[in-house]
């Protein structure tokens, strides 16, 4: 009777404490972006409302997550690297659009601006790039490849992200697209990445894995990744195409269910003032890298802001998502 | 009972007898339908609202969700080359990693349990040392030591024809095996203490030879265990993620779980192919447990009478040596060389300068012990889930093999087989179910416990992911229990709890607690679960290592998981030792006054 007793007693103690972790926040965050941590933390000393973060990984991770939970989302703001993602959620209608007056309270940069979506998806917070990754130890100084069209002359040893698995990797193909055809930038790629163990990596990680310890000399890798790997002390640079550089913003989107507008309004005020812009700076991960589109606000020491940019064009993007990464799936990952 | 039931009713005597019948009926029954009940509801529906979408694809639609079926994803994932080669590599390596592994496991179980080597006890601590590394760290140790650029390139160890040939099959077989035949080792292992030596010693004094006694005693009594091995081996293979998104994603070795990951992390998930590609995998996993029921119809052996002898160990004489060489090589490339790849990377700046003094640091290692850092509470939350996890996973495990002793064969050959296929299925396609029933199912997202995004619905997805194990490991040795121990009390009218708990669960007290720390011990480590139902609260220890390797910090990631590493493995020897000793005096006892006990006197009549 004892042994039963002790035993009943276990498992009604198993099932409180089970009972005990609920949490009821102010504001829940998806995101997979470094900076957002410190930045909600930030947020809840200055504001007292709490936020909790749910970080599942990579981009294309939380994105699964937010697929899965489909018509009934539980996050209240998500923040994610990649616009054209964001503009297929809030066709879903599982974002919705952002208040016009949000916008008008932050002192954008002319970049900035150009990065406020019409369809008004998202409220970008920064930005930052796709480049090529150079081993310096690999490739020497006058090889150094300039354009997209000259990886060619390192096809087979060429890292890349899958854009299935990767938002940042799907805006870079969309603008790879974009400037050199379709057709054309097929038919490139086709010759450039002719090694399938690195063209179809998860993670920009992963890319400065392949440059720095495997077979790849170069990678397409984001450029905040490839400067954080240069402040860390890794032998590599950036190589900026003379084709022009697509854009990948920062985006904040706001869930089409949230039933907590007035804590988002205020997270949105927080991270477009000059006290959240200084938070998004102070680490030293790759996110911490990107490039400041609020008047005042500078980039970390050392990276490269002086771009040639083109514009994504969201709309024909986000039409074309499905069948371009599922050609790039079937043409370098299967 | 029942005979006196139908006795009863046949003779139409009065309703009163006849409603007391019933309630006996149903008391008998709500036992056995509560266990099943709550199994359905941990693996059964989450895994069968994924597979439905193979059939219905629309089902969870973002938008304008319809339940029209359709076999367009079937015939897509069927026609296509790659999920055919996927499929061929999946059953190429998991039927090669099932053979090395049992072989490897069972050889190590006899030489550490039954040979008289030198630093026996020592030996016998490596598969649980290996067993708590995960096994997607061994993995990247291996990429760290294998690769181009790798630390046994950059100390010459590694000639190129070697580095090249490893990222393919014969590399993910190696890493597997390694990885696994601790797996084989506990089975293997379990059924071989449980064997005694009393038909050894009866056959020894007969005059048969060791290889003799071993061919044509041991190893037929051990089959059931060997089999059980090499199907959970097989299944563990299939299941596997963290080689395939690492050596076999490197060498272009596409396998099903792959497979099904890419098809899940993408917006909008291709849920379709994610679900065809898991009813090919589950259909294969259940083929091996069916063809394995047929082949061994016989009645499983049932020696445990309660008075099993401690079996002698055999002294190898000149062969000690040898045998304890191979034991440590074992250890040597399971344990020490991945975990020192680990530490290394731990305690460096960066990998691309390599192992030069410069380049050490203590940094990572200082971030990870720090209190109050998110490392740090990632690690606690952890331990406090997997411990909840280990009570709750083991403690069910028990209930459910004892009801599963007196099952029909066919329930019991289909719980197995569900179980055995739940292993199958990557954990992330089952925490893809979770969030299918606990946030899109009418009915089940509005229940306050367990409820999407909080810790209790982590834990239940834990538990789902741990039972299999758990059911495998007491199963083992609940099978091998002589019937009429507890066919003894029952006639004497001791109840069920009482027979479960003061018979049944000291003599598989052993099974119960390996079951519990392997539970424990996985959970802590336990990754694509954790992704997928990540409470709001805060992340657990896997997803920030895994969130720190993708973002390229894995010196910090290293040093978590080695501190995390320390922390479960102090936690399981504080566990298991004070118990081992506490177990085994007991046993000895048991055996001295068997004689005299009512319970184990009734337990060997005939």
């Amino acid at each position: 009777m004892k042994i039963r007793t002790t035993f009943c007693f276990a498992i009604g103690l198993s099932a409180l404490a089970m009972a005990a972790p609920a949490s009821a926040s102010d504001l829940v965050l998806y995101d997979a972006l470094d900076f957002a941590g410190p930045v909600a933390k930030a947020f809840q000393a200055k504001t007292g409302l709490t936020v909790d973060v749910v970080e599942p990984g990579s981009t294309g991770e939380t994105l699964g997550k937010i697929a899965a939970e489909g018509n009934n989302p539980q996050f209240d703001i998500v923040w994610l690297d990649g616009s054209a993602v964001m503009e297929r959620m809030a066709a879903d209608h599982v974002l919705q659009a952002v208040p016009a007056a949000a916008y008008d309270k932050v002192a954008f940069t002319d970049l900035g601006k150009s990065l406020v979506p019409q369809s008004h998806a998202f409220l970008p917070t920064g930005t930052s790039t796709t480049a090529i990754e150079v081993n310096t130890k690999k490739v020497p100084a006058d090889k150094m490849p300039k354009s997209w069209a000259d990886l060619q002359s390192f096809a087979g040893s060429v890292a890349a992200k899958d854009p299935n698995l990767s938002g940042p990797a799907y805006q870079w193909l969309a603008g790879f697209f974009q400037t050199n055809g379709v057709d054309a930038g097929k038919a490139l790629l086709t010759k450039t990445l002719t090694n399938k163990t690195f063209a179809g990596l998860s993670s920009g990680g992963k890319v400065d894995k392949a440059v720095l310890t495997g077979d790849a000399s170069v990678g397409i890798n984001q450029d905040s990744s490839i400067f954080s790997k240069i402040a860390a002390g890794e032998p590599v640079v950036a190589v900026y195409p003379s084709e022009g550089s697509v854009s990948l913003p920062q985006g904040l989107g706001i869930s089409a269910k949230t039933q907590h507008m007035d804590a988002v309004r205020k997270f949105i005020d927080f991270v477009t003032s000059a006290e959240g812009q200084a938070v998004m700076l102070n680490g030293d991960d790759t996110d911490f890298f990107y490039i400041p589109i609020i008047k005042g606000i500078h980039a970390k020491p050392g990276r490269e802001t002086n771009i040639t940019y083109t514009h994504l064009d969201d709309a024909a993007a986000s039409a074309h998502e499905k069948e371009w990464k599922q050609w790039y799936k079937e043409t370098f990952v299967q | 009972m029942q005979h006196t039931d139908v006795a009863a009713s046949a003779r139409g005597v009065g309703t009163g007898r006849l409603l007391q019948g019933g309630r006996a009926v149903l008391v008998r029954c709500a036992g056995p339908f509560a266990i099943y009940a709550v199994f359905a509801l941990l693996i059964g529906l989450p895994l069968a609202l994924v597979l439905v979408q193979a059939v219905m694809p629309g089902l969870f639609a973002v938008q304008d969700g319809s339940n029209i079926l359709s076999f367009e994803p079937l015939a897509r994932v069927f026609n296509s080359a790659h999920v055919a080669s996927s499929v061929l590599h999946s059953l190429e390596l998991g039927m090669l990693v099932a053979c090395t592994t049992t072989a490897l496991g069972g050889a190590f179980a006899v030489l550490v349990q039954r040979c008289d080597i030198p630093l026996r006890t020592a030996i016998s601590t490596v598969p649980w040392l290996v067993f708590l590394t995960p096994s997607y760290l061994k993995a990247l140790a291996w990429v760290l030591l294998m690769s181009p650029g790798g630390y046994l390139a950059q100390f010459g160890l590694l000639p190129s024809w070697l580095g090249s040939s490893f990222f393919g099959l014969t590399g993910l077989v190696f890493v597997h095996t390694l990885s696994l035949f601790p797996l084989a080792v506990f089975i293997i292992g379990n059924a071989l203490a449980g064997l005694g030596s009393e038909l050894e010693d009866a056959a020894r004094l007969s005059g048969a030879a060791p290889l003799r006694i071993w061919l044509r005693i041991n190893g037929p009594l051990l089959a059931p265990a060997i089999a059980l091995s090499f199907i959970a081996t097989f299944a563990e293979v299939l299941s596997d993620f963290g080689l395939a998104s690492t050596i076999a994603r490197m060498s272009n070795f596409g396998v099903l779980t792959y497979g099904i990951y890419a098809a899940a992390s993408e917006y909008p998930v291709d849920f379709p192919a994610a679900g065809a590609q898991a009813l090919v995998l589950l259909g294969l996993v259940l083929l091996v447990v069916v063809a394995d029921r047929l082949l061994r119809r016989r009645a499983d052996p049932r020696l445990i009478s309660g008075r099993s002898r401690p079996a002698r160990l055999y002294n190898l004489g000149k062969w000690h040596r040898l045998a304890m060489a191979a034991a440590l090589a074992v250890a040597l490339l399971a344990l020490v060389l991945p975990l020192t790849a680990i530490a290394a990377r731990a305690l460096t700046q960066t990998l691309g300068h390599g192992l030069i003094w410069s380049n050490f640091t203590s940094a990572n290692v200082v971030a990870a012990l720090s209190l109050n850092t998110e490392a740090n509470d990632g690690l606690l939350r952890s331990l406090f889930y997997a411990g909840l996890t280990a009570v709750i996973a083991s403690a069910l495990a028990l209930l459910l093999s004892a009801q599963l002793e007196r099952a029909s064969p066919v329930l019991r050959t289909a719980v197995i087989g569900l179980s055995l296929g739940s292993v199958a299925i990557p954990g992330i396609v089952l925490g893809f179910g979770y969030i299918l029933v606990w946030n899109r199912l009418p009915g089940f997202r509005d229940w306050p416990f367990p409820h999407y995004g909080n810790g209790s619905l982590l834990v239940m997805g834990y538990v789902a992911a741990a039972l299999p194990y758990c059911l495998v490991v007491i199963l083992a040795a609940i099978g091998q229990l002589a019937p009429s121990l507890t066919d003894a009390a029952r006639l004497n009218g001791v109840g069920t709890v009482r027979r479960l708990l003061a018979i049944t669960l000291p003599l598989v007290l052993l099974s119960v607690v390996t079951a519990f720390l392997l539970t424990f011990i996985r959970t802590v480590f336990e990754l694509p679960i954790s992704q997928m139902l990540i409470p709001q609260s805060g992340p657990p220890a896997p997803t920030l290592i895994l969130r720190l390797f993708s973002h390229d910090r894995d010196g910090l990631a290293s040093a978590i998981a080695l501190v995390a590493m320390a922390a479960a493995g102090i936690g399981a020897a504080l566990v298991w030792y004070p118990l081992q000793r506490f177990v085994k005096p007991r046993r000895s006892a048991g055996h001295v006054h068997a004689g005299s006990s009512p319970i184990a006197e009734t337990g060997t009549s005939p």
